[in-house]
C-alpha cells in the first residue's frame, strides 16, 4: 500500500473511531460511562445525561465513587477495583436493582426507580488497564413484565384450584342429594307401610277389639311421624326459598322451653331418659316467634332424645350472659366426632349411613334449628368432647333489654305430642255450639267426632254457603273453616260474616284451617278476620284448646 | 495428560480458596449462606469430555462462558442443568416464582453468579502465574451438551484439555450440582501443572 494509501485508511479508521464515539455519546439506547484508572470520569453519554439529570459537563474529569457515594455505601465500588485488576463484573437486576440511582421514567409499573442490568469492563492497552467502561441497561419495563406474567399465572392457578374447589362441591352436594332422596323416600314410606298394613286389616274386619286398638295407635303414631318429616321438608325448602318469616313477638322463653319438654317427655319416658332442668329467672322475655323458638327447642331435645341410650340424661339449661339468653341442651349420649363436629348443621348430613338407620330422620332438624336461630338473630354452638362422650348445644339469643308493654309475653302454644290422643285434661266444650266448615268430608268428620267428645255440639258443612245459611239458623259460637274449598273460600266467608251485624254473628269467634301453615299464611289469615290458625293436618289437643279459647274470649267479651 | 495425585490434590486446594472467595461473595450478595462443596478435579482430553460430562447433564445445559486471553488462554465455563439452574435462582433470589424456566432476571442472575465464580477461579490462576489474563463479557446458553462442546471447540484445531471441576452449592438446605470446565491449549495446561507443582512444593516446605 502506497503512503498515500495507508495515510487514507488511517484517516477513514480515525474517522470512524470518532463516529463510533459519537454514535455511543449520542445514540446509544444504554447508558455508557468511561473513567480513566483513578475512576474520573471521561466519558458520559447522552443517555446518562437524560436519565440523571447530570450533564457531562458537570461530570467529566470528577471521581465517579466521590460523585456517586452510594456506591461506596452500597459496597458496589469493589466491582470497580476488580475491574481495574481485569476482571469484568456482571451486575444483575435481581441481585442489586441498580448500579446508579436513576428515577424510572417508562411505562406503568411500581418501580420508581429504574432497573438496571450492568456490566463494569476494564479498558486495557498493550496488557494494561487505563480505565473501566460502564453499560447500564434499562431493564425496567422486562421487569415488571415478568412480575406481572407471573401475577397472572398465579392467578390462573389459584382460579383452576378454586374452580376445581367449586366442583368438587357441587359434586359433593349432588351426592348429598342422592343419598336425602334414597333417605327420604325409605323414611316416608316406612311409616307408610304400616299405616297401609293396619288399616286394610281395619277394613276388611279381620282384628279384634285388642288388635283394633293396636291397629289405630300405630296408625297414628305412624302418620304422626310422617306429618313430622313432611313440616320438616316444608320448612327446609321455606329457609332455602327465603320466604319463611318469623311473627316476631316479646316471648316467655321458659314457658316455650317448658312446653318443648312436656311435649318431648313422652318418649324420654320411654328410653327411661331422665330430663333435668336449670332455669335462670334473669332470663327472658326475648324477641322472637314462639312457634319457631319452640320447634327450635324441640328439635334440640328430640335430637338428643334420639341419641341417647336407654337410662341417659339430658339437661336443659336457659340462662342470662351478658345481653343474651342461652338455652344450653346437653345430653348423655353418643357425642359426635370431631370429624363431623363442622357438619352437624349441615343439612341432609347424618354421621353416616349406618347411623342414619339407626335412628332413622332425614337429618334437617338441627339444620332447621341452625337457620331459625339465624333468623332471630341468635347463634347455635356445638360442643362434644368425641363419640362416647355425650354433645352439648347452646343457643344465644340476644336479650330484650326493656319489656314491651304492648304485648304480653305470648307462651307456648300446645306442640303435638308423641302420646295417644288423651281427651283427659282438655277443657270441657260443654254447651258450645261449633261451626265446622270444611269441603272434605274425612276432615269434617274427624273434627266434629273430637269436638263432641268433649262435649260440645258441632254442625257440619261443606260450602260458605252452607256455613252462611248455618249462622243465620244456629247462631253457632264458634266458627272452624277450612280456607281452600272450591267456589268459595275461606277467606271470602269470613269477609262475608265479619260484614254481618254482631247480633247475626258478624262477631263470631273463628278459626282457620290450612295446610299452608306457616306465618306468611297465618298473617293473612289474621288480617281477614279469624282470631286462630290452625295448621293442617289437625291436633285433636289443639283443636280443642284453641276452640276452648276462643270461647273464653267470646265470654270475656 | 493424566494429573498425578498429588498434583490433584494441590490444584484442588488452591480451587477451595477460590471457592471459599466466591461462597463469601455470594453469601453477602444474597443474604443466605452459599458454601461450595470442596471441588474435585480430573482432566480430560476435550474429545472425551462428551463421556465424561452426558450423565451429569442428560438434558439441556445451562452454561455461563468466559473466554480469556493472555499468556494462557482458553475458555471458562460453569454448567449447570436446566432443572439445577432454575433452582439455583430461586434460592439465590427468595424466588417463588410458580415458573420451572429461566427468565430473563433469572438468566441475568446465573451470568452474574457464574461471573463471579469463573472470576474467582481464573485471578487465582492468574495470581499463581503471575500472569495478566483479560476477559470476555461472560454469556449464558441453554443448550444441549452436544451443541455446547460443539460452540467451544470451533476454531480450535490444536489438541486442547480441558480441567473439569465438580462441586455443589449448598444454599438454605439445598444442594445445586454444578461443574466449572476450564479448557486450555497442551501449552497452557502445561505451564498451568508447572506451577501448581512449583506451589505445591513450596507448601510442603
Amino acid at each position: 500500500m502506497s503512503r498515500s494509501g495507508m495515510q487514507e485508511a488511517s484517516s477513514k479508521e480515525t474517522l470512524l473511531n470518532a463516529a463510533v464515539l459519537h454514535w455511543m455519546h449520542e445514540l446509544a439506547a444504554q447508558g455508557i460511562v468511561t473513567t480513566d484508572n483513578e475512576l474520573n470520569v471521561v466519558q458520559w453519554n447522552h443517555w446518562m445525561e437524560q436519565n440523571t439529570g447530570k450533564r457531562a459537563s458537570e461530570v467529566t474529569g470528577k471521581n465517579l465513587l466521590e460523585l456517586f457515594p452510594e456506591l461506596i455505601e452500597r459496597r458496589l465500588d469493589r466491582n470497580y477495583k476488580w475491574a481495574l485488576e481485569g476482571q469484568v463484573r456482571v451486575l444483575s437486576q435481581a441481585l442489586h436493582n441498580y448500579l446508579i440511582s436513576m428515577p424510572s421514567l417508562s411505562g406503568e409499573h411500581e418501580y420508581a426507580q429504574m432497573q438496571q442490568a450492568v456490566r463494569i469492563s476494564p479498558l486495557s492497552h498493550e496488557g494494561r488497564v487505563i480505565g473501566t467502561l460502564t453499560i447500564i441497561e434499562d431493564v425496567t419495563e422486562r421487569v415488571a413484565r415478568e412480575a406481572k406474567l407471573y401475577a397472572q399465572i398465579e392467578e390462573r392457578s389459584r382460579l383452576l384450584s378454586s374452580e376445581k374447589l367449586a366442583r368438587n362441591e357441587a359434586e359433593r352436594a349432588n351426592r348429598l342429594k342422592d343419598e336425602f332422596l334414597a333417605t327420604i323416600s325409605h323414611e316416608l314410606r316406612n311409616p307408610l307401610n304400616a299405616i297401609l298394613g293396619w288399616s286394610h286389616m281395619m277394613r276388611v274386619g279381620k282384628l279384634n277389639e285388642t288388635n283394633t286398638e293396636r291397629a289405630v295407635e300405630t296408625i297414628y303414631r305412624n302418620a304422626k311421624s310422617q306429618s313430622q318429616l313432611i313440616a320438616d321438608l316444608l320448612d327446609v325448602s321455606r329457609i332455602i326459598s327465603g320466604k319463611l318469616r318469623l311473627d316476631v313477638r316479646t316471648v316467655d322463653l321458659l314457658s316455650i322451653v317448658n312446653a318443648a319438654m312436656d311435649s318431648i317427655r313422652p318418649a324420654a319416658d320411654a328410653k327411661g331418659i331422665r330430663l333435668e332442668t336449670t332455669f335462670d329467672p334473669a332470663a327472658g322475655p326475648i324477641s322472637g316467634d314462639a312457634d319457631r323458638l319452640q320447634q327450635i327447642v324441640w328439635n334440640l331435645l328430640s335430637n338428643a332424645v334420639k341419641f341417647t341410650p336407654n337410662g341417659g340424661r339430658i339437661t336443659v339449661q336457659v340462662q342470662r350472659r351478658a345481653s343474651q339468653v342461652e338455652i344450653i341442651v346437653t345430653d348423655s349420649g353418643q357425642g359426635i366426632s370431631k370429624e363431623f363436629l363442622p357438619y352437624v348443621f349441615d343439612r341432609f348430613r347424618q354421621a353416616d349411613a349406618s347411623t342414619t338407620r339407626a335412628h332413622g330422620g332425614l337429618g334437617l332438624g338441627l339444620s332447621i334449628v341452625h337457620q331459625l336461630v339465624d333468623l332471630h338473630g341468635g347463634s347455635v354452638s356445638v360442643h362434644s368432647e368425641g363419640e362416647g362422650k355425650g354433645a352439648t348445644f347452646t343457643i344465644s339469643l340476644p336479650f330484650m333489654g326493656v319489656v314491651s308493654n304492648q304485648n304480653e309475653a305470648e307462651g307456648a302454644q300446645p306442640v303435638p305430642s308423641d302420646d295417644i290422643i288423651s281427651f283427659e285434661g282438655l277443657p270441657s266444650l260443654h254447651g258450645l255450639k261449633v261451626l265446622v266448615v270444611d269441603d272434605e268430608a274425612d276432615t269434617r268428620e274427624l273434627i266434629g267426632q273430637v269436638l263432641k267428645e268433649c262435649g260440645s255440639e258441632v254442625i257440619k258443612t261443606c260450602s260458605a254457603a252452607e256455613a252462611l245459611a248455618a249462622i243465620e239458623q244456629h247462631k253457632p259460637d264458634i266458627l272452624i273453616s277450612d280456607l281452600g274449598m272450591p267456589d268459595e273460600d275461606g277467606y271470602s266467608l269470613i269477609s262475608k260474616i265479619r260484614a254481618l251485624p254482631s247480633e247475626e254473628g258478624g262477631q263470631i269467634p273463628a278459626a282457620a284451617l290450612t295446610a299452608y301453615a306457616r306465618a306468611e299464611d297465618r298473617l293473612r289469615v289474621l288480617r281477614s278476620g279469624f282470631q286462630f290458625h290452625l295448621p293442617k293436618p289437625v291436633d285433636s289437643a289443639e283443636l280443642v284448646t284453641v276452640v276452648a279459647s276462643l270461647a273464653g274470649r267470646a265470654y270475656k267479651s | 495428560m493424566k494429573l498425578t495425585e498429588r498434583q490433584s490434590d494441590a490444584l484442588s486446594e488452591l480451587i477451595n480458596i477460590a471457592f471459599a472467595r466466591t461462597g463469601a461473595a455470594l453469601s453477602e450478595l444474597t443474604g443466605h449462606r452459599v458454601v461450595l462443596n470442596p471441588p474435585e478435579v480430573a482432566v480430560y482430553r476435550t474429545e472425551e469430555l462428551r463421556g465424561a460430562l452426558a450423565k451429569f447433564v442428560p438434558g439441556d445445559v445451562a452454561s455461563i462462558h468466559q473466554v480469556f486471553a493472555g499468556p494462557i488462554a482458553g475458555d471458562a465455563l460453569l454448567l449447570l442443568n436446566y432443572d439445577g439452574a432454575v433452582q439455583l435462582t430461586e434460592l439465590l433470589t427468595d424466588g417463588h416464582k410458580p415458573s420451572a424456566y429461566l427468565d430473563e432476571s433469572a438468566r441475568e442472575v446465573l451470568t452474574e453468579v457464574g461471573n463471579i465464580l469463573l472470576n474467582a477461579c481464573l485471578g487465582m490462576f492468574g495470581n499463581l502465574l503471575n500472569v495478566h489474563v483479560t476477559f470476555s463479557v461472560p454469556r449464558l446458553h441453554i443448550e444441549t451438551l452436544d451443541e455446547l462442546i460443539e460452540s467451544t471447540m470451533t476454531g480450535k484445531a490444536e489438541m486442547h484439555y480441558a480441567l473439569v471441576i465438580y462441586t455443589a452449592f449448598q444454599i438454605r438446605d439445598s444442594s445445586v450440582k454444578g461443574f466449572l470446565v476450564i479448557v486450555l491449549s497442551v501449552a497452557s495446561l502445561d505451564r498451568l501443572i508447572q506451577e501448581v507443582d512449583a506451589w505445591e512444593a513450596q507448601q510442603g516446605t
